[in-house]
């Protein structure tokens, strides 16, 4: 019995000895770390390639990266994922925002990358359907040498919320092209890293600044608000009521939830009969289009604004309503449109995309893939410094409070602290609409005399309310819906 | 920017009756057109032409190409008449664009007639219906991707300015579909006391009997499509103008749906009655936005988009007491 006692101790001190070498082994990359896209040689590359990195590269440590999916480790490269919509309702925009990301990649690794670690992103359409989304998220997310590191951007809050717990059990980082108040909130989502501020506080933002702009035409406020189903236009419609109800302002409309199918009649009928002299919405360009177009026809005139993706230049400013949505509607945004003067990284980002893409048309949106670059780069920058290019290591420094990102600029700087309250950016940006100053052009024919313009003019930039500020958010706006 | 002080357009009864009125005019207008288009088909060939709604959207895409693009249709040389880029077509351009356009959907029509409908002749009718689905179905994705996301303006003259009616707002372009309507309408009508029409009628009444008179049947079904495509096209240019939803342009969002709202027309009216389409556009609109206008406030109650319902619950209504619809002719059979 003696003997079988010392049998056992031994064996479980073998056992545990060997459970800290393959530590080790995680830790250093001088094994396989359990995936099958070798992380061998990584301190051999990083000698070699310490050299090209540039003067902005810092130090190369040289040490060994512990890697597992996503990563080529003989090669140096990390790739990213991008769940697109490219072909669905969204696609003109966000096919402009990859090309931004991508560009941001290539000029990240002409300029010889990070430690001679460059990036690659894979681009895959979702075409905006949940269920091909969900299939593409699981090709990027695979656990093989096909797999990606993080995923940098993926459209629409419906997948997104959809892959959100799938990403955070497989540890898969998730930039999202959505500013849902869920996202923020790490119990809905761990692995979800939200960007800029979200439809909520922007809302109140919004019609905080509206109010301001009703009053200084010598009206009383008074709110209507008009939004669509779903996470997108309630969680915008409640931002607005939390607002008017810290404001006091009166809802003399609310449409939350009022606007589906094609038929906005009603809608049109009350908002009209309402008496405001202000409008907040959260809606799709086309449904704007159809609702104030009717309305300002049928004699309403108040001031309008709405969430940022209700608003779109090149839907509205051809439109036949241009000249009134120059005059009534004021778009509220999270950053910086194209050819802001005086923001580095708008001079960075207009450079690269100039040279990169001339056969493409000037647009703001280009700011939204530069930035989701931004992010996944100084994300890739601290994994590296730590020796870690692990998945959970990509999530793990996102949910450290010390990360902060700085976006030159072009946003507000962010930083991902645990409690909702603190996570969640308050500020946004209005731009006032301009459609006599609406000129596309090539990127090949930019100037800095001639930079071309959406018309959409920044008149406060980071303006942060004071309901905004001051509001203290135990949660997310509004529940998931499913 | 506004430089006086904001006054709300307070809207009284009877100026919100005025509007409502003539938005139901219009919208009835454009009802009519489509309906028309359906009802010329479907009188010539006994087909119910399922293609209405990519064949009527394509003619409002021959528009944008024509007039914003400056270009032809699958042709690579530019358009002469266009206007230059940045302007806008005088009225009298704009028309003319209007019946280049027209022209084009009716080649069209003429052609799918040629291609797919003809070789069916003699088929059973349920045959050439699932033909002209198939035909929809083919037609709907290049819509779709060349009018993308954010649409193809149209281009018309006048925008989405509007007239003061002693305080109701009325849009030009609701007067316009009015006019254009009621050209089309009175057009047709004329049509069928022509020759041409009488032979359609023939054909529609009985085709063999009709051959025997030495009626050319595929000239018919040929004239038959190219009016119908045109028609369709003419309706969805109409409905193009602002401020009915598209704000002036082609819409992906609202044109592909826009044939499949005028089933309650013919089906009220009755599949082969031109005065069917027009008495049918109109009732069906009417009803369809006075409920929007002044049900609005239990808009919570009915359902968001409860007027779109409306038109449905009409046609139900006739279908269960006259399935034949108003002006439809009863098929008689021997028992």
């Amino acid at each position: 019995m003696r003997r079988l006692k010392v049998l056992l101790a031994l064996l479980l001190a073998l056992s545990m000895l060997a459970a800290a070498c393959g530590g080790d082994d995680d830790s250093s990359g001088s094994d396989d770390g359990g995936s099958d896209s070798s992380d061998d040689g990584g301190g051999d590359d990083g000698d070699d390639d310490g050299g090209d990195s540039g003067g902005d590269d810092g130090g190369d440590t040289g040490g060994e990266i512990a890697t597992d999916y996503g990563v080529d480790a003989e090669n140096k490269i990390i790739y990213v994922g991008l769940n697109a919509d490219l072909t669905g309702p969204f696609a003109s925009l966000v096919a402009e925002i990859v090309a931004a990301q991508e560009v941001y990649w290539e000029v990240f690794n002409a300029n010889g990358g990070y430690q001679g670690w460059t990036v690659e992103p894979v681009v895959l359409d979702s075409g905006y359907q949940t269920d091909i989304g969900i299939q593409n998220y699981e090709t990027l997310a695979q656990e093989s040498s096909d797999g990606v590191l993080m995923i940098t951007e993926n459209t629409g809050s419906p997948i997104t919320a959809a892959i959100a717990e799938q990403a955070a059990e497989d540890n898969v980082l998730v930039i999202p092209l959505s500013w849902a108040s869920l996202w923020p909130d790490p119990t809905f989502g761990s692995a979800i890293l939200e960007k800029q501020t979200t439809y909520c506080v922007e809302a109140m933002n919004g019609v905080e600044w509206l109010a301001g702009k009703v009053e200084s035409e010598g009206l009383d406020p008074a709110l209507a608000i008009i939004g669509r189903p779903g996470e997108y236009g309630e969680d915008g419609s409640v931002g607005a009521a939390l607002a008017a109800e810290e404001l006091g302002i009166p809802v003399v409309y609310d449409g939350t939830g009022a606007v589906a199918g094609d038929d906005r009649s009603a809608v049109i009928a009350e908002l009209v009969s309402s008496g405001a002299t202000m409008v907040w919405v959260t809606l799709t360009p086309g449904e704007l289009l159809d609702i104030f177009g009717n309305s300002v026809s049928q004699g309403l005139q108040a001031y309008w604004s709405g969430s940022s993706p209700s608003f779109n230049y090149l839907v509205h400013m051809p439109s036949d309503f241009a000249a009134e949505f120059s005059e009534y509607y004021f778009q509220s945004q999270y950053q910086a449109p194209w050819a802001t003067p005086g923001i580095a990284g708008m001079e960075d980002l207009i450079a690269a995309m100039v040279e990169a893409r001339p056969e493409l048309n000037i647009s703001d949106v280009f700011t939204t893939g530069w930035i989701e670059g931004i992010m996944a780069e100084t994300l890739i920058r601290a994994a590296i410094d730590q020796g870690d290019l692990t998945r959970a290591n990509m999530v793990a420094i996102s949910q450290d409070s010390s990360f902060s990102v700085d976006f030159k600029g072009l946003s507000a700087n962010q930083s991902w602290p645990a409690d909702y309250n603190e996570a969640v950016v308050r500020s946004s940006w209005i731009y006032d609409v301009d459609a006599t100053k609406f000129n596309l052009i090539p990127l090949g024919d930019y100037t800095p005399e001639n930079p071309g313009s959406t018309g959409l003019i920044p008149i406060e930039q980071d303006y942060t309310g004071s309901v905004a500020e001051n509001y203290v958010f135990d949660g997310p706006c509004i529940e998931a819906s499913g | 920017m506004i430089t006086a002080v904001l006054q709300f357009a307070q809207v009284g009864a009877g100026a919100t009756l005025i509007q409502t009125l003539v938005k139901a005019l219009a919208l009835g207008s454009v009802y009519v057109l489509i309906a028309l288009g359906f009802v010329i088909i479907f009188k010539a060939t006994q087909v119910l032409n399922f293609a209405a709604g990519a064949l009527s959207m394509a003619g409002a895409m021959f528009m944008t190409i024509l007039i914003s693009d400056g270009g032809f249709p699958l042709l690579p040389f530019a358009n002469p008449l266009a206007p230059a880029e940045g302007e806008t077509a005088g009225i009298v351009l704009f028309f003319v664009h209007v019946l280049i356009a027209l022209a084009l959907a009716a080649i069209l029509g003429l052609v799918i007639e040629r291609v797919a409908i003809r070789p069916m002749v003699g088929q059973p009718l349920f045959a050439m219906a699932v033909i002209t689905l198939g035909i929809e179905i083919a037609i709907r994705p290049f819509n779709l991707d060349a009018t993308a996301l954010e649409g193809r303006q149209l281009g018309v003259p006048w925008g989405a300015n509007s007239w003061d009616w002693g305080g109701a707002v009325v849009p030009k372009s609701y007067l316009v579909a009015v006019i254009v309507a009621a050209i089309a309408g009175v057009s047709v009508l004329f049509f069928f006391r022509t020759k041409l029409g009488v032979a359609m009628r023939a054909v529609a009444f009985d085709q063999e009997a009709a051959m025997a008179q030495g009626i050319n049947v595929g000239r018919v079904f040929a004239i038959a499509w190219a009016m119908g495509t045109a028609l369709a096209a003419l309706g969805a240019i109409v409905y193009g103008m602002a401020p009915f939803p598209p704000g002036g342009s082609v819409s992906q969002e609202i044109h592909p749906l826009l044939a499949l709202r005028v089933l309650p027309v013919i089906v009220l009216g009755g599949l082969d009655s031109v005065a069917g389409a027009i008495y049918g556009g109109l009732i069906i609109a009417t009803a369809e936005v006075f409920a929007g206008q002044y049900l609005s406030q239990w808009n919570s109650t009915l359902g968001s988009g409860y007027s779109t319902i409306v038109p449905y619950l009409v046609m139900l209504f006739m279908l269960l007491v006259k399935p034949y619809g108003l002006f439809g002719t009863p098929e008689i059979r021997r028992v």
